[in-house]
């Protein structure tokens, strides 16, 4: 983990509010690991105190060529406008800098995470929204080591499903859902979900799933009904992403003061039957 | 360490001892300057030296370690960590903060690892720091605090206590403390008597005056006082109409409070003689600063650690150089508002 202010070198805009930030960070870019976040703080502004927590979308090569360092040099995160930290993150421009605390918290590959992905036939992506941004580089390290995987993608509308080129290379399927139907499925991403475990009870998955409170509680729901094991990356506000803060806890298995853990510091990823579902929910962001 | 010497009405800084006019809350240094002086920014508080004047705050910089990687430990001149409770606590249901203008709401509920685990698995490290340990002490009874402070007592390393009867977030105990001044001079009393480090008082802001409550802690035996906690404020989801924090109320931190604390520091050090440490909103060397004139003989940086854990070591570099340029000791900076002959003061007078 390294705290640094970096030059932002691309602010990308895509389809419904959605853009792509680019930073300049070679040394930040070839520590992060699938999964992993980081901390963005925009200088200047007085009135938005708090670093805004992004997933590690992208980690690539610098595109330009220019550098001459081999490795990864560029971070890349994808991120909608929600409120006023991310309109002013939409303002960015090559050349600004931002703070970046990163790369943070365990991915999906800590520990136990990696060995449960390679033993399962074939590895779901479940991604809600902007839940996708968490999940194209553990598709990336899955697909280098020959893990078959699909993509369950949901959004409200057809421009919320950004990034489904990007993932293309890494899956043998996608399946995309929208709530009102202008592309894919219609309705919730976890009814093509449910036909899909239930088509291949006897097949042994895992299901990577990033995105909504609702979304992945139905998620873990299906997952627990098929007897599927299920890592959720879960999103919550943060106040220091440090550990120290302790507001973006939340309620897991445990009694006491074992009852609550830290997103930032024990997450983001967590095995879903770790998570106490329903009752406490985060806030949206 | 030996049992805190009897606690001092003053605070003294580096080499040149301090005495506070009580009159006035002005600072003199006693020691002759040399013809050019190197301003020293070193403070004693109670018996116990700070290298520099700037703390961190409690619930802010967790153990300490956890920004070992990303700081300097020994350029602090103290860590006060996160309030410790005589038993572990878990905390409040999420969602416990919520950022706002210039500043952010907490309701975090005191979750803490409790006063047996922090001796065993936090303060080993904190020893072997520069920067002075302070241990936040919170309880939901009298008897609570001083069972924390006795389990503490057995700490090797613990440099001071830091009595928390503000805590906004908390059903019974806390804020309870620190808003009738009877309770604030019981609970400070059998504190100070159970405490073997000398014994800051950290301070509510959620009072009408805030020179009665400085004044129980002080009468109680307090030797320094902590000003101020989080104000208690909250923020509701329009759309939903639901609070934005589980709690519904929460504390209000960052730079939209520092006029506020400002204020109550100010009031409070024309109140007593002990010592102040003033908190609220800092963010720059400047912010602090003004504590300073306000009559606080140290400051301590809470929500900027969230954003920027370099701030606390940036503040103490700032004072320093301020010192330097205006060629004057810290000393003779605390206290050292100057007032307009008009008395346009409604600070209240001792």
């Amino acid at each position: 983990m390294l705290d640094a202010i970096v030059p932002v070198i691309e602010n990308r805009p895509l389809t419904g509010g959605h853009f792509v930030l680019s930073v300049r960070s070679p040394r930040q870019a070839q520590a992060a690991r699938p999964g992993q976040f980081a901390m963005i703080r925009l200088l200047g502004h007085s009135d938005v105190l708090l670093r805004r927590p992004m997933s590690i979308y992208d980690a690539r090569p610098a595109a330009d060529g220019t550098t001459g360092h081999p490795g990864l040099q560029v971070l890349d995160f994808l991120y909608k406008v929600v409120g006023r930290g991310t309109a002013l993150m939409a303002a960015l421009k090559p050349g600004d800098q931002v703070g970046l605390l990163a790369p943070l918290g365990h991915g999906f590959f800590a520990e136990d995470y990696l060995a449960e992905a390679r033993a399962a036939e074939e590895v779901l992506h479940v991604a809600g929204g902007i839940g996708i941004a968490a999940l194209l580089l553990p598709a990336r390290e899955l697909a280098a080591s020959g893990v078959q995987q699909k993509l369950f993608f949901g959004g409200r509308t057809q421009a919320d499903l950004v990034g489904v080129y990007e993932f293309k290379p890494y899956v043998a399927e996608t399946v995309l859902a929208t709530e009102e139907g202008s592309l894919g499925h219609r309705g919730y991403v976890t009814a093509p979900l449910k036909f899909y475990l239930e088509a291949h009870a006897s097949k042994r998955l895992l299901i990577l799933a990033c995105g909504p409170w609702a979304m992945l509680e139905a998620t873990v729901a299906l997952a627990r009904r098929y007897g599927q094991r299920c890592l959720v990356s879960m999103e919550n506000r943060m106040g220091c992403a440090l550990g120290v803060c302790l507001g973006c806890s939340i309620r897991v298995e445990g009694e006491g003061h074992a009852a609550y853990e830290r997103v930032c510091t024990e997450g983001p990823v967590f095995w879903s039957e770790h998570v106490v579902w329903g009752g406490d929910m985060p806030p949206k962001t | 360490m030996a049992k805190a010497a009897k606690h001092s009405r003053q605070s003294s800084v580096a080499s040149g001892e301090l005495k506070r006019a009580p009159d006035l809350g002005q600072v003199t240094a006693a020691e002759p300057r040399t013809p050019n002086p190197e301003p020293r920014v070193a403070v004693t508080i109670a018996g116990v030296r700070f290298q520099n004047p700037v703390l961190t705050a409690s619930g802010t910089f967790g153990y300490g370690q956890e920004f070992a990687q990303v700081i300097d430990l020994d350029r602090l001149g103290g860590i006060c960590v996160k309030g410790i409770s005589a038993d572990p606590m878990p905390g409040n249901p999420p969602p416990r903060i919520y950022e706002t203008d210039s500043g952010m709401l907490n309701a975090i509920g005191l979750q803490n690892v409790g006063a047996k685990r922090f001796l065993e698995e936090k303060l080993p490290f904190l020893r072997t720091l520069k920067a002075r340990c302070v241990v936040n002490v919170f309880g939901y009874s009298t008897e609570d605090y001083v069972r924390c402070i006795e389990t503490l007592n057995e700490g090797e390393g613990i440099d001071a206590y830091e009595l928390n009867i503000s805590c906004p977030n908390t059903r019974c105990g806390g804020i309870v403390y620190g808003s009738d001044p009877k309770l604030t001079g019981e609970v400070v009393a059998a504190s100070k008597r159970a405490a073997r480090f000398p014994l800051f008082v950290k301070l509510s802001p959620n009072v009408t005056d805030i020179a009665v409550f400085a004044r129980a802690a002080e009468d109680s035996g307090a030797d320094a006082l902590t000003l101020v906690n989080t104000f208690v404020g909250m923020a509701i989801d329009a759309e939903t109409r639901t609070p934005r924090i589980s709690n519904v109320t929460a504390g209000l931190s960052g730079p939209a409070i520092k006029p506020l604390a400002l204020r109550l520091v100010h009031q409070a050090s024309r109140a007593v003689q002990i010592p102040i440490i003033g908190i609220g909103g800092i963010a720059s060397p400047e912010d602090a600063i003004e504590f300073l004139i306000a009559g606080a003989c140290a400051v301590q940086v809470g929500t900027a650690n969230f954003y920027a854990p370099d701030t606390p070591i940036r503040v103490a570099e700032g004072i320093e150089e301020y010192c330097r340029r205006h060629c004057i000791h810290l000393s003779q900076l605390v206290g050292s508002l100057k007032l307009p002959e008009s008395g346009a003061a409604p600070a209240q007078e001792v």
